[in-house]
C-alpha cells in the first residue's frame, strides 16, 4: 500500500467569482445562487429530507458541461450531477455544493434501426426516448414509473428498473457505451458502440455508481423490438397473501411475464380516490397486474396458464383489458401510485429492498405485524415477479413524534428484509437514504474494494461526495479527505461531508 | 478449497511477489496467453451448490462447479442456466465467468455478465469480497460483479457465484436452412428473418467448412433454435418454413458446434455493427478459408474465426497468411484474440487494459501484480 498523502489544505474561493465564472460557460440564467430560486434543488423524490446547494449550474450543450466540469476541476470544487431530480435515496441532495443539473442536454443524438440502438445525451427523458423511436416498432425497455420525467443519465446513475425489468432486465442490459467525462475533466469512452469489447467491464462499473464516478456526456443504448402481442390481465383477491402465493406459482410455472405487479389493499383506494383511477375494485386486499408479451400464438397460451393459475390461487376475478386504452389505464394507476400518495400526507418514504420471491408471503406478514406495531398505514405496491417491495409509507416530516414512528418501522421492516437474505435496494439506489445499511449487508473488505473503485474514477472524491459507501468504512481514506475546496463560508467551519440524514438507522455488522 | 485457503495461498504470494496463473480445470480456456507465473492455483476442487431454491430460479455455487454439473443439478427442477460457451461443458462456471465467455444462447438470453447476480472472490492482497447479492434485481453498491466477469483473474479470484435460472423450455427444437442461393438471396432471407416477429434461441450461420463437420452438407447453412411454450415455437417453425425450405435437426448440433473448437489454436472473435455482419455474410461465408471454421451470429453482430485443429501445424508454418485475416478487418470492428500461439500473442494482440482507469483498477485490486500477471497483454 501507498502511504496516503498528507491532507492538503482547503483554501477558500468566492462563490461569487465561481459564479461568475460558471455564467461565462453557460449564460447567466443558467446559474442559481440566490438561496430563494434554489429551494427547488433542495430534494428529490423523498421531499422528506432537504439539503441546501450553495449554487446550481445547467449546461446546455456538451462543449459547456465539458468546461462546467473543468472548471470545478481547477477549483477543486465537489458537485453533485442532478437529471430530473425525480431519484428515490436522496442521492440528488447537494448539502452546501454545487449542483450540475444535466436536463437541458435533451439532444438524441443519432437513432441507428437496422442496429436497434441509439445515442442520447444524458438529460433526454426516458418516455422520450421511447416515442421518438416507436414509429420504428422498436422501444427502450427499463421503464421507472417516473418515466415521464427521469432522463437517462438519472437512469444510468441509479441503474434504474421499472416493472418490465423482469422480463427485459435492468438498465444495465439496454447500454452498451457512454462517453463519460470523469471529475478530474479527463473523457472517457466505456464500453463500445459497435460491438462487444474485451477488457474491464467499466461500462458495467460505472452503470448504477449514483454519479460518483462522473457525468455521462452521451450514451448508446440498445433498443428492443416492440413485441408482436401484448396481453395484461388484473387479478384481485381478498387476502395478500393468495396474491403472494399466485406470485410464485407464476414463476414456478415457467412463464416470465412481461411485468407482474403487486398492489395491496391500501395501495388500490388511495389510487382509486385520485385523478389516477384506473377502475381496480376497492373492496380486494391485494391485486396483481401481470403482463405478457411476444409472439402473438405463444402469449395466447401462456395467458391461459396464468388466468388458471390465478384462479386456482384464490382470485376472484381475472380480468384481461380488452384494448389498449384499457391496458393504459391499468398502467395507470400502478405507475402513478407514489403521486397518488400525496393525497394522504405531504412527505413519503419508500423502500426498495429485493427479497427471495419465495419469501414474498412471510415477509408481507412480517411487515403488516411491524406497521401496526408502530400504528402507521404502510402501503405496499411493488415489482412482485422480481421479489422487489416497494413498502412506503405517507406522512408528515413535520411532525417529529410521527416522524420518529415512521423511520423506525421502516427500519424494522428493512431489516426483515435482509435477515430473509435480501438486498436494500433493488433499483432506488443507496444515495444517503440507505447508506446506513451497507454494512448490513456488505462485509469491511467489501466496502473498502467499493471505495478503491470509486478512488480510480474520482481520486478527490468530489463527484457527489458522501453518498454510496459510508465514508468511515473506507480504509484508506481515513483522514485523507481528497483535495477539496470551500468556498467561503456561509458559516464557518471544515469541508464536512453530507451529515446522515434525519433518521440514521442501526448500523447491525455484517455476516 | 476453501475460500480461506485462496486467500491465504494469495496473501502468500503477496508476501514472497511469487506470481500465480490462476486455472479453473485448465480445459479450455488457458487459450495460450502469455502469463507471467510459474505456480497455479487451481480452483479445480472447490466444487458444489452451496444453496439452491429452485422457486427463487436463482443458484449460488462454488467458481470450480463445472458447467455440466450445473445442468444436472438444475435439470432435476426443470430449469437451466442458458449459457453455453464454446469449449467444453466440463469448464467451470468460474472460469466462464472471469473471461466472460459466451456462446449462440447469448442472442437471447444476453452474455454471462447478464445471468451473474452476484460474487464472492479474493483481490490480490487476500481479502475476501463479495459483489452484488443473491436476488435477481440490486443496485446495492458498486457494481463489482460486473467489474470481475472478464477480468481474466486479473482483479480477483473468483471462488463463488450467484447465477440467474430459468425455466426450460416445454419445447426446444432446432432447425438448418440451406443457404445455397447467392450472396444476395442470402441477405434476403437473413433480412426477412431478422425482420419478421421471430425470438430464436439462437441464431448461427456457419460457413461450408462449419456445415460439413457439423455434418450438414457442403454449403453454408443456418442454424436456428426456437424455445418457449409449444404453441410459440410450433408458430415460429411453421413461418420459417414459409421462408425457406428446413429441415428439423437434432438439438445436439449445438454441442457439436461449441467442442469444435477444441484443441484448436488459434480463435479470434470478430465484432461489430450486426447490419453489416448481415451484408457482407454471403461473401464471408462463401470465402473458402481451407482449414478455417467460421460462424457468424447475425443478431449479437459477431463473427468467430476458428483454425481448424487437424491442420494447426500447416497453420503455424504459414502463421502470417492464415492470421492475416486481422488485418482485413475493417477499422470499425473489433477484433478479439481468444485463442492464438503462445509465441503470437506478444506480436498481434494489443494489451486491452492498458487505459489509465484499467490501469488504476489494477493497482487498487493486486497491487503486487500477482494474479495473471500478462494475461491481457499488459
Amino acid at each position: 500500500m501507498t502511504q496516503p498523502s498528507p491532507a492538503p489544505t482547503p483554501t477558500a474561493v468566492s462563490t461569487q467569482s465561481v459564479v461568475e465564472h460558471l455564467a461565462e460557460i453557460v449564460g447567466e440564467r443558467h446559474v442559481l445562487s440566490r438561496q430563494s430560486e434554489l429551494l427547488v434543488y433542495n430534494s428529490d423524490g423523498l421531499p422528506g429530507y432537504r439539503r441546501q446547494p450553495r449554487l446550481a449550474v445547467f449546461p446546455g450543450t456538451r462543449e459547456e458541461t465539458i468546461a462546467v466540469v473543468r472548471l470545478l476541476a481547477a477549483e477543486g470544487l465537489p458537485f453533485v450531477p442532478r437529471g430530473a431530480g425525480t431519484g428515490l435515496s436522496g442521492g440528488a441532495l447537494a448539502d452546501d455544493i454545487v449542483v450540475v443539473g444535466l436536463h437541458r442536454l435533451k439532444k438524441i443524438i443519432s437513432l441507428d434501426v437496422a442496429n436497434r440502438r441509439a445515442i442520447v445525451e444524458p438529460g433526454v427523458v426516458n418516455l422520450r426516448l421511447n416515442k421518438h423511436v416507436a414509429s420504428h416498432g422498436l422501444l427502450y425497455a427499463p421503464d421507472p414509473s417516473s418515466e415521464a420525467a427521469c432522463t437517462i443519465g438519472g437512469n444510468i446513475a441509479e441503474n434504474a428498473g421499472g416493472p418490465h425489468c423482469l422480463k427485459y432486465g435492468v438498465t444495465l442490459n439496454h447500454v452498451l457505451a457512454l462517453t463519460v467525462i470523469l471529475p478530474s475533466g479527463e473523457i472517457v469512452e466505456l464500453g463500445s458502440r459497435i460491438g462487444e469489447r474485451d477488457g474491464y467491464d467499466l461500462r458495467g462499473a460505472f452503470i448504477g455508481s449514483e454519479g460518483c464516478f462522473g457525468l455521462a456526456l452521451d450514451i448508446t443504448v440498445k433498443l428492443t423490438p416492440k413485441p408482436q402481442t401484448v396481453r395484461t390481465l388484473l387479478a384481485d383477491f381478498m387476502s395478500v397473501d393468495q396474491a403472494a402465493h399466485v406470485t410464485s406459482a407464476i414463476i414456478a410455472s415457467g412463464i416470465v411475464p412481461a411485468a407482474l405487479e403487486f398492489m395491496d389493499g391500501p395501495t388500490i383506494r388511495v389510487v382509486e380516490d385520485s385523478i389516477y383511477a384506473a377502475g381496480y375494485p376497492r373492496d380486494a386486499e391485494a391485486i396483481l397486474l401481470i403482463e405478457l408479451d411476444g409472439l402473438e400464438a405463444g402469449v395466447a397460451a401462456d395467458l391461459e396458464t396464468v388466468r388458471r393459475v390465478c384462479i386456482d390461487g384464490g382470485a376472484r376475478n381475472v380480468k384481461v383489458a380488452r384494448d389498449d386504452a384499457e391496458r393504459m389505464k391499468l398502467w395507470q394507476g400502478r405507475k402513478k401510485a407514489f403521486g397518488a400518495m400525496g393525497r394522504l400526507a405531504p412527505h413519503l418514504i419508500v423502500q426498495d429492498a429485493v427479497i427471495p420471491r419465495t419469501r414474498l408471503p412471510e415477509v408481507l406478514a412480517t411487515i403488516h405485524t411491524i406497521s401496526e406495531k408502530y400504528g402507521v398505514v404502510v402501503c405496499n405496491v411493488f415489482h412482485a415477479g422480481d421479489g422487489n417491495l416497494h413498502p412506503n409509507i405517507a406522512y408528515s416530516a413535520d411532525d417529529p413524534a410521527e416522524s420518529e414512528r415512521v423511520h423506525k418501522a421502516m427500519i424494522e421492516i428493512m431489516q426483515a428484509c435482509i435477515e430473509a437474505g435480501g438486498s436494500i435496494t433493488g433499483e432506488h439506489g443507496v444515495g444517503l437514504d440507505k447508506m446506513g445499511y451497507m454494512e448490513a449487508i456488505f462485509s469491511a473488505n467489501s466496502l473498502n474494494a467499493m471505495c478503491e473503485l470509486r478512488s480510480v474514477f474520482d481520486p478527490e472524491r468530489r463527484s457527489n461526495p458522501g453518498k454510496v459507501v459510508p465514508i468511515h468504512a473506507c480504509k484508506e481514506w481515513h483522514g485523507v479527505p481528497g483535495r477539496r475546496t470551500r468556498m467561503d463560508p456561509r458559516s464557518p467551519g471544515e469541508i464536512h461531508e453530507p451529515r446522515p440524514l434525519e433518521a440514521e438507522p442501526p448500523r447491525p455488522s455484517a455476516q | 478449497m476453501s475460500t480461506e485457503a485462496v486467500a491465504s495461498a494469495i496473501r502468500e504470494s503477496a508476501e514472497t511477489g511469487e506470481p500465480l496463473r490462476i486455472a479453473g480445470r485448465s480445459t479450455w480456456l488457458d487459450a495460450g496467453r502469455p502469463v507471467r507465473a510459474n505456480k497455479t492455483l487451481s480452483l479445480r476442487d472447490d466444487t458444489g451448490v452451496v444453496s439452491y431454491v429452485p422457486g427463487d430460479l436463482t443458484l449460488t455455487v462454488r467458481a470450480g462447479t463445472s458447467l455440466s454439473e450445473i445442468e444436472r443439478v438444475t435439470r432435476e427442477h426443470d430449469q437451466w442456466l442458458p449459457l453455453d460457451p464454446y469449449g467444453l461443458a466440463d469448464g467451470t462456471i468460474g472460469a466462464t465467468m472471469a473471461t466472460a465467455s459466451a456462446g449462440p444462447l447469448a442472442s437471447a438470453f444476453g452474455l454471462p455478465r447478464d445471468l451473474l447476480l452476484g460474487l464472492e472472490f479474493v483481490n490480490g492482497r487476500g481479502d475476501v469480497v463479495r459483489g452484488g447479492g443473491k436476488v435477481v434485481k440490486n443496485v446495492a453498491g458498486f457494481d463489482l460483479s460486473r467489474l470481475l466477469t472478464g477480468s481474466w483473474g486479473t482483479l480477483g479470484v473468483i471462488t463463488e457465484v450467484t447465477l440467474r435460472l430459468y425455466a426450460r423450455p416445454k419445447a426446444d427444437r432446432s432447425f438448418v436452412v440451406v443457404l445455397s442461393g447467392s450472396a444476395k438471396e442470402q441477405a434476403a432471407f437473413l433480412d426477412a428473418f431478422l425482420t419478421a416477429p421471430f425470438s430464436p434461441y439462437a441464431f448461427e450461420l456457419l460457413s461450408p467448412s462449419t456445415a460439413r463437420a457439423l455434418g450438414l452438407g457442403d454449403k453454408p447453412v443456418c442454424l436456428v433454435r426456437f424455445g418457449g411454450n409449444i404453441a410459440a415455437v410450433d408458430a415460429q417453425a411453421h413461418a420459417l418454413a414459409q421462408l425457406a425450405r428446413v429441415e428439423e435437426v437434432e438439438p445436439s448440433k449445438w454441442q457439436e458446434l461449441r467442442i469444435l473448437e477444441r484443441g484448436s489454436g488459434c480463435v479470434i472473435r470478430l465484432s461489430g455493427l450486426p447490419a453489416q455482419f448481415r451484408s457482407a455474410s454471403g461473401f464471408i461465408l462463401d470465402d473458402p478459408q481451407s482449414g478455417i471454421f467460421t460462424y457468424i451470429n447475425p443478431i449479437r453482430g459477431v463473427l468467430r474465426l476458428v483454425e481448424s485443429p487437424q491442420t494447426e501445424d500447416e497453420l503455424r508454418e504459414d502463421q502470417d497468411s492464415e492470421l492475416g485475416i486481422s488485418t482485413d478487418v475493417p477499422p470499425d470492428e473489433i477484433v478479439v484474440y481468444e485463442t492464438l500461439p503462445a509465441e503470437v500473442w506478444p506480436e498481434i494482440a494489443p494489451s486491452v487494459v492498458s487505459d489509465s482507469l484499467s490501469r488504476g483498477i489494477k493497482r487498487a485490486y493486486d497491487p503486487h501484480n500477482i494474479l495473471n500477471p500478462g494475461i491481457l497483454g499488459e
